[in-house]
């Protein structure tokens, strides 16, 4: 089967989304009397591609994307004014429009993003491929994303210095989840907690990474009923984990992620698990947090973690 | 509280632990616990099995009470021991418990 057909098929499952339900909100803009410096720290900061420029009414007045931040690099043009720097004939999008147009869109201009305005041409939110992508695998639950690097909490001034999307690619840490005993749950957190800690990093910023890891290490355990993996990685002002394993899936990640709902057997309620809790901990812990999920697929779930400011 | 003040209004100690406790905490679904409980926490429950050291562990809860003369497993005393613990015994039931615990102006 091709795209295009591929495209048919699920087009009706699809066809009424529109673009406020899957636009990235709310959106970080300028102002097109800021300097290109400020729109460089902006990106860097909250680790985004591009920025919508408004006016003093939230009006669209262009866009600003990293290649024109380059574009200034280059040309010693980082004092300039927004407004000489943006495209102002901005190709943009309104709330309303169907997620099939929006789809069109992009394939027809070749952006990497377009920002979402209402009636008033205020700019709402942004829509990049990425997030057309994730809506359609959450409408097909099969995956769930949490993210709140959009919010204020990115102010720690070593992280600013981080240079975007340099990640170091050695594994840090690494545990094995045995799964055919369920004493055992809970070590692996326990584990990684030590690590990060023998590392420096500050007990409250370490306890929010070990209860979101605790829980979904025993999710492996509960639920998998296979081998399970706990992998982090670690920067200065950010860790990241990962805990995946290859057992039967979560069916429909939208219910899953209910408070309260679960699907743990009586056995492991007696020992107090299965309240359908350990998601909802997970998401209030994590600032991003992506579960890939369905039926018959494993789990993989990716938690990112900031040093917020209140954790030095 | 030190700790060891827990014995002299009543509980019985299994194993002893570190540091002060400024908080108490009663519940048996570990998530709430791990979702709610301070650090330096005495936690009162009936659960016994080895898992509640871990939730004590990444929580930082100091002091476990084991209510309504439920017994430790013995895995769950040699794990205390190693992360240093401290357990405790009792025949009142929670809400008794916290009651006594309150008292002493734990919160």
């Amino acid at each position: 089967m091709d795209i295009d057909d591929l495209i048919k098929k699920i087009q009706p499952y699809f066809s009424e989304l529109k673009a406020e339900d899957f636009m990235s909100s709310p959106v970080v803009t300028i102002r097109e009397d800021q300097k290109a410096s400020e729109a460089k720290e902006l990106l860097r900061t909250r680790r985004i591609s591009g920025l919508p420029v408004a006016d003093k009414e939230g009006k669209l007045k262009g866009i600003i994307s990293i290649e024109d931040i380059i574009h200034a690099l280059e040309n010693n043009m980082l004092d300039s004014d927004i407004s000489e720097l943006m495209t102002k004939n901005v190709v943009c999008v309104t709330k309303n429009e169907k997620i099939m147009d929006v789809f069109k869109k992009f394939e027809m201009y070749g952006y990497g993003r377009f920002p979402v305005v209402d009636e008033n041409k205020k700019v709402i939110g942004i829509v990049t491929k990425y997030d057309l992508m994730i809506a359609l695998l959450v409408k097909l639950s099969i995956l769930y994303v949490h993210d709140t690097r959009r919010e204020q909490f990115v102010g720690v001034e070593i992280y600013r210095s981080i240079p975007k999307n340099v990640k170091i690619v050695r594994e840090e840490f690494e545990f094995q989840i045995d799964y055919r005993d369920i004493s055992m749950a809970g070590t692996g957190a326990s584990e990684l907690k030590k690590f990060l800690i023998s590392k420096n990093f500050p007990p409250k910023f370490v306890k929010r990474i070990a209860i979101a890891t605790y829980e979904a290490e025993t999710n492996v355990v509960i639920h998998s009923n296979s081998t399970g993996r706990i992998k982090a990685y670690i920067e200065p002002e950010f860790v990241e984990v990962r805990v995946n394993d290859n057992g039967k899936g979560i069916e429909n990640i939208e219910l899953a992620m209910k408070e309260g709902f679960s699907t743990a057997p009586d056995y492991v309620r007696e020992y107090g698990f299965g309240a359908g809790m350990g998601l909802t901990n997970m998401k209030k812990c994590a600032d991003r947090m992506i579960i890939l999920s369905s039926k018959g697929n494993g789990v993989l779930v990716e938690m990112h973690f900031w040093r917020h400011e209140d954790e030095n | 509280m030190k700790i060891e003040e827990l014995k002299d209004i009543g509980f019985e100690m299994v194993t002893g632990g570190e540091g002060e406790i400024n908080h108490g905490y009663a519940c048996d679904l570990l998530s709430e616990v791990m979702g709610r409980a301070k650090p330096d926490t005495v936690w009162l429950t009936v659960q016994s099995h080895v898992n509640i050291i871990a939730v004590a562990a990444i929580t930082g809860i100091r002091a476990i009470i084991l209510c309504n003369d439920h017994l430790f497993d013995e895995e769950t005393v040699q794990r205390a021991k190693k992360e240093k613990i401290a357990l405790f015994k009792t025949s009142l039931n929670t809400f008794e418990a916290c009651g006594k615990i309150y008292q002493k102006g734990i919160r």
